[in-house]
C-alpha cells in the first residue's frame, strides 16, 4: 500500500504562481514552459503579491488566466509603455510581460527601444517562434528567409520584405540596457540508444534567466530576454519535427549568449 | 501514439524498491494532459507513455509507472521540466 | 495662487491638474497644446505640488498615451494632452481604457482638420470626441471649457468624474482657447482627490488578484460586460451640465460651445440692445449632452441656431433633441476663421422672418 502523505517528499511541486487554470497553449508549445518557469521563479523570489503583469496580444493574450498576480492587458505593441506607466508611478511593483514577435519587434518596435533607451527598470520576454502564431501562421520580422507563412506562401523574399530582425542587435548598443540575453525553451532532441530523447538542459538554463532577468529589475535595470521557441502547428510540423527546426535552422539565425550583462548577473557560464 | 513494452513484475529487482514501495512517484493530472508526447521521449528510463483512453478534451493523457522500459524512476524530474502543460503536477520521492 | 493670475488657456489646464492633484504627465508636443506640457515640465519638482510624482516626455502620441494607461491602471491621477492628428492616434488606448474602466484624463486642443489641417481653432473634432473616436460601443464624459477660468477648474471635475464612473474624461478646447489670455482666480492647491482605487493593480497582498482587462472571448460574458458599460452610460447622465442665457423669452436660442459660444454670447447682448429677443445655451458636458434641456427649449416653439467652428456636427445632436418640433439651423466657420458677432446676428435676423 502505497501512503503519499507520509512516505514520500516532494521533490519538485506545482507552483502557486499557476492559477491551476488549464492552458489554451497548443500541444508542445513552450509557451507553456515559460508559464511553469516564470510561476515558480516568482513564487521562489517572493514577488508574486507584488507582480503585475501586463498581458501583450499574440498567444500570450490570455495570461490573466494563468498568472497568479494582477494584471493590465496592453494594446497591441505598446506593453513597455504600459508598464513604464506603472513602474514610474509604483516603483515597488515588479512589471513583466511576455511578448511575441510581432507585438515587440513589428507593431511595438517603438515602445521596444524607447524603453530600452531610458532603461526603464522592467522585464520582458521575447517569445520568438518565427511566425506570428495567434493569428494563423503570418510572416513576423524574426521569420527566416525562404520560409513558408501564410503571407509568404512562396517563401520569405528578402528583396521585398527584408530580413529578419536581431533584436540583441539592435538594443546592445544601447547605453542603459542592463540585461540583454537569449535562451532556448526547446527541449533539444537527442538520439538515444533507444530512439528519441529530449534533453531538458536547456529549460533549466532558461529558468536561471529568468530569475535574473527579475533580479535586475529589483536592481533597477531593463532587462530584455528572448526565448527562442517552437510552433509547430503553424510551421506545418509535427511535434518532433517542430524541436529539431530550431537547433538546425533557428539558432544560426539567432544564437543564444549574453549580450549585456551589467550587473553580473549570469555568475557562471551556462 | 506510442506503446512501450514494459518489464514484466517478475523481473524487478530488489534494489529497485524499499519494502515493495516504489522509490519515486510522478504525479500526471489527465485532465491537463494535451497528449503531446514530449515526457514520454524526456523520460530517461522510459516511465511514460500516452493513455490508450482519452481525457475530456479528446487527448490520449500520459500515465506513469514506476517500472520503466529502462529501469525504475529515479525522480529525476525531467519529465516535470518538459511538460508544456503543467500536467506533471509533482514528482516525489521515498523519504530516507 | 490666491490673487487673480493672467494666464493662457494650455497654461490653466496644467496649473488647474496640479492643484486637482495630477500624479503624472506623459507628453509629446503638438501644436497647439505644447504650452500644457511645457508648463508641467517647469513645475515639476516645485514643492507646491508635492502630487506630481512623474513627468516624461514619450517618443510618439501612441506611448505617451499607453504610458497614461499603465499609470492610470494603478490609480493614479493620469493625464495627457494632445491636438486632432494626436487625438486620432490616441483612439485605441482610450478604447481601452473604456472597456477595462480605467480612469484617465485626455486633453484635445481641436485645430484644423481633416489631416494635417492648421492650427487654427476648430470644432471639427465633435463627432470623433463625443460619439467615442475608437472602435467598440462605448462612452466618454466630454467637458467643453469656453474660457480660461474653465481651463483651470475643468480638469478636477475631470478627474472627479472619471474616477467616480471608473471612465476616461475627454476636456475638449479648441486652439483659439489654447491660446487665449484671461486673468482667472486660481484656487490653492488642494490635498489631492480621495478616490476608491480598490479596484487598481497594486499588487495581491490581500489574496485578491486585480484583472484590469476587456478582453471577454465568451459571447455572454461580453454581453454582459457591454451592457454593465452601458448601464453605468445611463447613470452618467446624471452629470450634464450646461449653461443658459437668456433663454427663457428668446425667439431664438443660440446653441453653442467653447470658443463659438463666447461670440454667441456678445451676439445675445448684441441682438437684446437692438431688441431682439436672442438666447444661448452652452453645453458644458458635450456628452452626456443637454438633450432634455434642447427639447424644452424647441417645444416652447424656439427656433435653434447652433454656431460651431465646423460644416455641421453638434447641430446633428439639437435636431435629435428637438425631434422636429422646430426649426434648427447652422451657421460654421472653419480653419481657424470665427464667425463675427453680425454674421450671427444677419442669420439670426433671417430665421426670423
Amino acid at each position: 500500500m502505497v501512503q503519499i502523505q507520509d512516505d514520500y517528499e516532494t521533490k519538485l511541486g506545482q507552483t502557486t504562481g499557476w492559477t491551476g487554470i488549464p492552458t489554451h497553449y497548443c500541444p508542445g508549445c513552450e509557451h507553456g514552459i515559460l508559464t511553469r518557469l516564470i510561476g515558480l521563479t516568482l513564487e521562489e523570489m517572493g514577488l508574486l503579491k507584488k507582480a503585475v503583469m501586463v498581458d501583450s496580444v499574440g498567444c500570450s493574450v490570455l495570461a490573466y488566466d494563468y498568472f497568479n498576480c494582477d494584471h493590465i492587458q496592453a494594446p497591441h505593441g505598446r506593453a513597455p509603455a504600459v508598464m513604464a506607466g506603472v513602474k514610474r508611478t509604483h516603483p515597488e511593483l515588479i512589471v513583466f510581460t511576455i511578448q511575441g514577435d510581432g507585438d515587440a519587434l513589428a507593431i511595438g518596435l517603438l515602445e521596444t527601444v524607447y524603453a530600452a533607451i531610458r532603461g526603464e527598470p522592467i522585464t520582458v520576454f521575447l517569445y520568438n517562434n518565427s511566425i506570428y502564431g495567434m493569428t494563423g501562421g503570418q510572416m513576423a520580422p524574426t521569420t527566416m528567409p525562404g520560409q513558408i507563412t501564410t503571407t509568404t506562401p512562396y517563401g520569405r523574399e528578402v528583396e521585398s520584405t527584408g530580413n529578419p530582425i536581431d533584436i540583441m542587435k539592435i538594443l546592445s548598443p544601447i547605453e542603459r540596457v542592463s540585461y540583454l540575453r537569449r535562451g532556448v525553451l526547446v527541449p533539444q532532441p537527442v538520439k538515444a540508444k533507444h530512439g528519441l530523447m529530449y534533453q531538458v538542459k536547456n529549460i533549466l538554463d532558461a529558468k536561471r534567466i529568468i530569475e535574473n532577468a527579475f533580479k535586475v529589475q529589483q536592481k533597477g535595470g531593463y532587462a530584455f530576454v528572448e526565448f527562442l521557441g517552437t510552433c509547430n502547428v503553424n510551421w506545418k510540423m509535427t511535434i518532433e519535427e517542430s524541436k529539431h527546426y530550431p537547433f538546425d535552422q533557428t539558432i544560426k539565425q539567432y544564437p543564444p549568449g549574453v549580450f549585456r550583462d551589467r550587473f553580473g548577473v549570469e555568475g557562471k557560464i551556462l | 501514439m506510442t506503446v512501450a513494452q514494459h518489464r514484466s513484475k517478475d523481473t524487478v529487482s530488489p534494489q529497485e524498491t524499499q519494502d515493495g514501495r516504489p522509490k519515486a512517484l510522478v504525479l500526471v493530472v489527465p485532465e491537463l494532459c494535451k497528449g503531446c508526447e514530449l515526457c514520454v521521449y524526456a523520460c530517461p528510463s522510459g516511465n511514460l507513455v500516452l493513455s490508450h483512453s482519452l481525457n475530456k478534451k479528446g487527448y490520449h493523457p500520459a500515465i506513469f509507472s514506476y517500472e520503466g522500459t529502462q529501469g525504475p524512476c529515479t525522480a529525476c524530474g525531467i519529465c516535470y521540466w518538459v511538460c508544456p502543460d503543467l500536467a506533471i503536477w509533482e514528482v516525489r520521492r521515498l523519504k530516507k | 495662487m490666491t490673487e487673480r493670475v493672467l494666464m493662457k488657456g494650455n497654461e490653466a489646464l496644467a496649473y488647474g491638474s496640479l492643484n486637482a492633484g495630477l500624479n503624472a504627465y506623459f507628453a509629446y508636443p503638438i501644436t497647439p497644446s505644447t504650452e500644457t506640457p511645457e508648463t508641467l515640465a517647469r513645475e515639476y519638482g516645485n514643492p507646491n505640488y508635492p502630487n506630481f510624482r512623474v513627468f516624461l516626455q514619450a517618443a510618439s502620441e501612441l506611448e505617451a498615451v499607453n504610458m497614461t494607461l499603465g499609470a492610470a491602471c494603478t490609480g493614479a491621477l493620469a493625464m495627457t494632452a494632445t491636438s486632432s492628428p494626436g487625438f486620432s492616434l490616441k483612439q485605441e488606448a482610450i478604447s481601452y481604457a473604456a472597456g477595462m474602466e480605467v480612469p484617465f484624463v485626455v486633453i484635445n486642443v481641436n485645430r484644423g482638420g481633416p489631416g494635417l489641417g492648421n492650427l487654427g481653432a476648430e470644432q471639427s473634432d465633435y463627432f470623433q470626441t463625443v460619439k467615442g473616436g475608437g472602435h467598440g460601443g462605448y462612452q466618454l464624459i466630454v467637458l467643453a471649457p469656453n474660457s480660461v477660468q474653465e481651463m483651470f477648474d475643468l480638469p478636477r471635475t475631470a478627474f472627479d468624474l472619471a474616477f467616480k464612473y471608473r471612465n476616461p474624461v475627454i476636456i475638449l478646447a479648441d486652439a483659439f482657447l489654447g491660446q487665449l489670455k484671461e486673468d482667472i482666480h486660481a484656487v490653492p492647491p488642494g490635498n489631492g482627490l480621495t478616490r476608491d482605487t480598490s479596484w487598481a493593480t497594486l499588487g495581491s497582498e490581500n489574496g485578491t488578484r486585480h484583472i484590469l482587462n476587456s478582453l471577454h472571448l465568451d459571447p455572454d460574458d461580453q454581453e454582459n460586460h457591454e451592457r454593465h458599460l452601458h448601464e453605468k452610460y445611463e447613470k452618467m447622465r446624471d452629470e450634464v451640465a450646461s449653461e443658459t442665457f437668456l433663454t427663457d423669452d428668446a425667439e431664438i436660442v443660440l446653441v453653442s460651445y467653447g470658443i463659438a459660444s463666447r461670440i454667441s454670447k456678445n451676439a445675445v447682448s448684441l441682438a437684446r440692445d437692438q431688441g431682439l429677443r436672442l438666447g444661448l445655451l452652452r453645453p458644458i458636458t458635450l456628452n452626456p449632452f443637454p438633450y432634455d434641456l434642447v427639447r424644452i427649449l424647441a417645444g416652447q416653439g424656439k427656433k435653434l441656431l447652433v454656431v460651431e467652428l465646423n460644416a455641421g456636427q453638434m447641430v446633428q445632436d439639437v435636431r435629435l433633441a428637438a425631434d422636429g418640433t422646430g426649426r434648427v439651423e447652422h451657421l460654421g466657420r472653419l480653419g481657424g476663421n470665427v464667425p463675427s458677432t453680425k454674421q450671427i446676428l444677419a442669420k439670426a435676423k433671417e430665421m426670423m422672418d
